[in-house]
């Protein structure tokens, strides 16, 4: 069932409550009225709590500190930065979970659930991005393409006499696994087996 | 008494009300975005990308996303309903994306968007979550749909379901079409009724194979259609979304690398637009979201901290990113 489905329900028993009130009586419909007022005013209660946490902002902050993003890139100095900068104040805990607590305490002792929810959600959104040099990576990945397309001898002459710290580069870029001990004969190795592979594969299959 | 319970019943439920209008701090409405996510090669994560996607976009960017499950497996849609909800749900393939077809081949009318969708996500409270997702089911008898559609003019069997549903779909930020495994009729609807495809993938070569074939098909239709479509709509691969990913070795570098550079070909050839992108991060494997299916919830409800619920939120920021 969703709210939708309850305000429904709610609405048709209000108004068969209402258009046959003068008829209705007896203790066993009394007193599950009752329970029904006292449950019904505690949802009440719940849904005002909900929409003013919604409209402050703080709800946004909690579901964004709980987030699976904050999981992954919320860092205690981080958290500290960020109220410093939008709050103007200094965390006292120092550690995550407590920090996070103290943060939703002082923005709502600040009425500032909104911009702080704004401030986490620009470093969240930042955190995410992906930072690559994407020009020099397109270059080395149209480099690597090209001495996989050379024969043996002519793939010696291009790639033979490049420094090691070059061929690491061109490897990194095209997704070639090494270690600071892979020797250069054995880079050179990997760079022509793997060109030679993704000339094949990136031929049209039909 | 009843008179004032009667009252109170009314103040709770103008709260109620209020509570389903209220969207958590959303963004300003950028029009709707329409997207299909196509692979004509099954197991790629098609549907753990569109549930997931959809409901972390809801969730943490207050986002309405609507899902259309159009695969007649209804993979999607027995991820976020339980399965006696479903069968109750689509009874007969009513209240479902066939009946939107059935209606074409009988000349009928007989779908009813506002019936048919299911808003929100059930719990095991008994309530719903994620007022602002929203679903339109998938039946199995989707199935005879490629059985029957000879029977339409070959130039309307594409535009089914976007003469059906556009008018629906304006009310949304986000529309995920989840497509069926082939490039049959109703993944043809999908397209043409789309901004754009995604494609999920999976790091292999016989994935990279199956993509070159897509990205040409794709083109292709692009080409034929180009007559009906609106000015706006041009069916192009916009994004690729890397699943199943492992870190592990030097496997998946390798073929993320050779996925890049055939993208780089595609794009000098114009078989698809130099703003084409993988999007990052890679959906790491993760047995939470495999579980999540059991539970009938997106992983972000189910286990947010998990490193597939991690994953998914980061593709989120980046999806808007890519699709502001």
């Amino acid at each position: 069932m969703n709210y939708r489905e309850l305000a429904t329900a709610l609405e048709q028993l209000a108004h068969r409550l209402s258009k046959h009130a003068d008829k209705l009586e007896g203790e066993a419909l009394g007193s599950q009225a009752h329970r029904l007022l006292e449950d019904a005013r505690k949802v009440a209660a719940q849904v005002d709590a909900h929409l003013a946490s919604r409209k402050s902002g703080e709800w946004l902050l909690e579901t964004l500190l709980r987030s699976p993003g904050a999981k992954r890139h919320l860092t205690l100095n981080a958290l500290r930065k960020l109220v410093r900068e939008t709050l103007g104040k200094r965390l006292k805990a120092d550690a995550l979970p407590a920090a996070k607590r103290e943060l939703i305490d002082l923005a709502h002792a600040q009425a500032s659930g909104q911009a702080v929810a704004d401030a986490l959600r620009g470093y969240l959104s930042e955190a995410a991005s992906v930072k690559t040099g994407k020009k020099e990576k397109d270059a080395l990945q149209q480099e690597f393409v090209a001495l996989g397309s050379l024969s043996d001898e002519e793939f010696r002459e291009a790639a033979g006499n490049r420094h090691l710290a070059e061929l690491r580069r061109l490897a990194s870029a095209n997704g070639i696994p090494f270690t600071p001990k892979t020797p250069k004969v054995r880079l050179l190795h990997l760079i022509r087996h793997y060109g030679q592979r993704a000339v094949v594969n990136l031929m049209p299959p039909v | 008494m009843p008179v004032i319970l009667g009252s109170e019943l009314g103040l709770i439920n103008a709260r109620v009300r209020r509570v389903m209008g209220v969207q958590p701090a959303a963004a300003p409405t950028m029009g709707t975005k329409v997207l299909a996510f196509i692979n004509f090669k099954g197991g790629v994560g098609k549907t753990a990308t569109v549930v997931n996607l959809a409901a972390t976009l809801v969730k943490l960017h207050g986002k309405k996303v609507l899902v259309v499950d159009l695969d007649a497996q209804s993979n999607s849609t027995l991820w976020l309903m339980r399965p006696d909800q479903w069968r109750e749900h689509v009874a007969k393939g009513r209240r479902s994306t066939f009946q939107s077809f059935d209606d074409a081949f009988q000349g009928k009318e007989r779908f009813n968007f506002d019936e048919a969708v299911v808003q929100g996500v059930s719990t095991w409270t008994g309530f719903t979550e994620l007022p602002a997702l929203h679903l339109l089911p998938a039946a199995v008898d989707l199935l005879r749909v490629e059985d029957r559609i000879h029977e339409m003019k070959p130039s309307l069997a594409p535009r089914l379901l976007d003469r059906v549903l556009s008018e629906h779909f304006k009310r949304y930020d986000f529309v995920l079409l989840d497509c069926p495994p082939n490039l049959y009729t109703t993944t043809k609807n999908a397209i043409y009724a789309a901004d754009g495809c995604v494609v999920p993938y999976v790091p292999d070569y016989l994935s990279l194979s199956g993509f070159q074939v897509l990205a040409e098909q794709v083109g292709e239709m692009r080409s034929r259609w180009e007559s009906t479509l609106p000015r706006r709509r041009r069916p192009n691969i916009s994004a690729l979304l890397v699943s199943h990913y492992r870190q592990s070795g030097n496997v998946f570098r390798l073929a993320i690398n050779e996925l890049e550079l055939s993208l780089a070909q595609l794009r000098a050839r114009d078989v698809i637009p130099a703003t084409t992108a993988v999007l990052e991060p890679y959906v790491r494997h993760c047995v939470r979201v495999a579980e999540s299916t059991s539970e009938h919830l997106p992983v972000i409800l189910y286990a947010p901290g998990s490193i597939g619920a991690q994953d998914y939120a980061d593709l989120a920021e980046n999806f808007l990113k890519h699709f502001r």
